[in-house]
């Protein structure tokens, strides 16, 4: 067959047979949803100045605002004080398990819910941060983000033990391993759905919900349409999974899986691109990036210089914010032609996450620089991610069984390489 | 004959398909009967087209004005409106090279009846003083104020004359903000209540560094709004998150 010469079939065939990048969607989600979550904590105290029915921006304002430009929030469904603080607390919830990866697909959606709803009741409190947050919520509802490093990803693993332990019996079947793979994912989702019960509820109460809000007449058409779409989605899914896991319509949604989560892939790193392609081209356009001393303005504002000697330290030293200035833009610029080129790419990447780092702190904007690393992070290599990943397992690991040995003194003696062995799981499924 | 499901050694880890890819035939779109194939290549061209369109509507909406989005502004505007607004001029073309400063101060009727205006009141150098040495700031102290005078000054004109609903909004939103926080300052004593506000900004340039020649002027140049009565409605705000830092 010519076929496996044709790069176009091999492309067409990855592409529609493999939801590519699993380590670097995950670190995607985990990162967007961690960034969600802390910020939504740490403003805890602020909720109701920010997104409150009685804030600055009231809820009567954030109407009239809304009215004109047809934003989606929940917010609006309600000016009660009490809707308010629902809305609140599951876009908390819908984080946290986003990010742990627990019923990825559905929590995905809730917390695109939460994100636009809090922020387009209020557009005017966010900045830069808020924006990448925004846009990489609804990309990241069309991935599959939850093949690695979640709770989802080691519930799959353990219902593929069970399954070995049940056909023990057959295991000299289980010498075709390789080319096994690729069904294997279809079969692990069968079974988690007869493990597990809680999707189908989750399924159902979301489905009330959504007749409710849909009875209510607060949806456009529009969302209607992709809400009510996504819904009967997953239930086909869940339910051809579980009926015919085996049918040439099971591996039909297989690959429209594969497909929609690729394109959102795509857009999560054109998207990214465009962030550093138009900050870069329009900064070359600027007297001050063009002189060498635009970086010596930002540390000099009262907004932005959280610490005051260390931006002193800094704006003192022409030569080095004339590098700092140019090293900018260029990295900014030459970014997404750098793709190209896997070891100047890596390097780029590196400097880009130090440079966020350092204005996290130096600059007062920790949001801003956690969502554009996360950004950023969709590049980095698989090897780099699985032995980041390995090290966090390893290093959770060895907490969670100084933890038992500690518990072990004090009961009797106990094993603690079990539980070490079990945590790791979710982390190398 | 290709491994049919049954055989399906569920050892086999998910992720390490997609990275060792080099056996690829049958796998994806291939291993699809005919009719499913067609399906499949629909979904395909229909992803595909998706995503390429909303790739290059993001691409004309970042982009400067130029000869296609003078014609098809309105396409892109549509496409991307409300949910894929982005702006990534980021410190750009040139950074704000000025502190913008708000303050405001407050007409107090007092308990005995009579009416006392209070000194100005910064709550810029409040906001970065509650910024200073914190490694978490408060969007409520970083973008509430700073964001609401720029919404301000965009959506009016020279002689603060407001422009459309937004500058409608703007003034509301800027004048509720004063009001807040000047109530979380109690500037009155006991009895006293908020009857007035008046904001004005305070324009400084940043001074250029010392290395350089530039001269900029050092004085500081003001922009006066006009007395707002507090209404009922501003009543809420009082009290409301005092603690706020």
């Amino acid at each position: 067959m010519t076929r496996h010469e044709l790069p176009l079939a091999q492309g067409l065939s990855k592409v529609t047979g493999f939801a590519l990048g699993p380590y670097q969607t995950a670190v995607v989600r985990i990162g967007f949803a961690g960034t969600w979550l802390f910020f939504l904590l740490r403003e805890l105290p602020h909720r109701h100045e920010m997104y409150g029915p009685d804030g600055p921006w009231d809820w009567g304002m954030a109407r009239q605002l809304i009215s004109g430009n047809g934003a989606f929030t929940a917010l609006m469904w309600s000016d009660g004080r009490l809707w308010f603080e629902v809305v609140y607390a599951l876009a908390i919830l819908s984080s946290a398990l986003l990010m742990l990866g627990w019923h990825t697909r559905a929590m995905s959606v809730l917390f695109m819910i939460g994100v636009l709803s809090l922020q387009n009741r209020s557009i005017f409190i966010g900045d830069g941060g808020d924006n990448v947050i925004h846009l990489m919520a609804t990309y990241l509802v069309l991935t599959r983000c939850a093949q690695v490093w979640s709770l989802d990803a080691r519930r799959a693993a353990r219902a593929r033990g069970q399954a070995l332990a049940d056909s023990a019996a057959g295991a000299e079947r289980a010498g075709s391993a390789e080319s096994a793979g690729r069904v294997e994912r279809a079969d692990s989702a069968r079974k988690a759905g007869r493990v597990d019960p809680v999707g189908p509820v989750l399924w159902s109460v979301l489905g009330i919900a959504l007749s409710v809000v849909t009875f209510m007449g607060e949806l456009s058409r529009g969302w209607l349409l992709i809400f009510w779409g996504l819904w009967l989605v997953h239930g086909l899914w869940w339910a051809v999974g579980r009926r015919a896991p085996h049918s040439e319509l099971r591996k039909l949604l297989d690959v429209v899986a594969n497909l929609a989560h690729n394109a959102g892939l795509l857009v999560i790193m054109v998207e990214a691109c465009l962030i550093y392609a138009t900050a870069g081209w329009y900064k070359i356009q600027g007297s001050r990036w063009q002189d060498g001393t635009a970086v010596y303005y930002p540390l000099n504002l009262d907004y932005f210089s959280p610490w005051h000697t260390l931006s002193e330290l800094l704006s003192s030293n022409g030569l080095i914010l004339l590098l700092v200035t140019y090293g900018t833009v260029a990295v900014q610029v030459a970014f997404p032609f750098t793709l190209f080129n896997r070891r100047v790419k890596n390097v780029l990447l590196a400097a880009m996450i130090f440079e966020h780092a350092v204005i996290a702190v130096v600059l007062g904007l920790p949001f801003f620089s956690l969502a554009m690393i996360t950004a950023d992070a969709v590049f980095l290599p698989t090897s780099f991610l699985r032995r980041l990943g390995g090290g966090v397992a390893r290093a959770r690991g060895a907490l969670v069984s100084r933890v038992w040995r500690r518990r072990a003194a004090t009961a009797d003696r106990r094993q603690d390489e079990e539980p070490a062995e079990h945590a790791r799981v979710g982390f190398t499924p | 004959m290709q491994a049919v499901p049954e055989a399906a050694a569920p050892e086999a880890a998910p992720e390490s398909a997609p990275e060792s890819a080099p056996e690829t035939d049958r796998v994806g779109i291939a291993g699809l009967k005919l009719g499913y194939q067609i399906a499949a290549a629909c979904a395909l061209a229909l992803i595909a087209v998706a995503a390429c369109v909303h790739v290059a509507m993001l691409f004309f909406h970042v982009a400067p004005s130029n000869t296609l989005t003078k014609q098809h502004g309105d396409v892109v505007d549509a496409w991307v409106y409300p949910e894929f607004e982005q702006n990534w001029k980021l410190f750009a073309p040139n950074p704000l090279q000025q502190n913008i400063a708000v303050q405001a101060r407050a007409e107090l009727r007092t308990a005995g009846g009579g009416v006392r205006t209070t000194d100005w009141y910064d709550l810029s150098a409040q906001d970065g003083a509650a910024i200073d040495g914190s490694l978490l700031p408060s969007h409520t102290r970083q973008n509430e104020l700073r964001r609401a005078w720029d919404f301000y000054v965009g959506s009016h004109d020279a002689q603060n004359r407001p422009v459309g609903l937004r500058g409608q909004l703007s003034e509301q939103y800027i004048r509720r903000i004063a009001y807040m926080r000047l109530d979380r300052e109690r500037p009155g004593g006991k009895g006293d209540t908020i009857a007035r506000v008046q904001l004005r900004s305070r324009t400084t340039n940043v001074r250029p560094p010392k290395w350089s020649e530039e001269k900029v002027s050092p004085k500081p140049v003001y922009r006066l709004l006009a007395w707002w009565t507090v209404t009922p409605d501003d009543l809420p705000l009082a009290g409301a998150e005092g603690t706020a830092r």
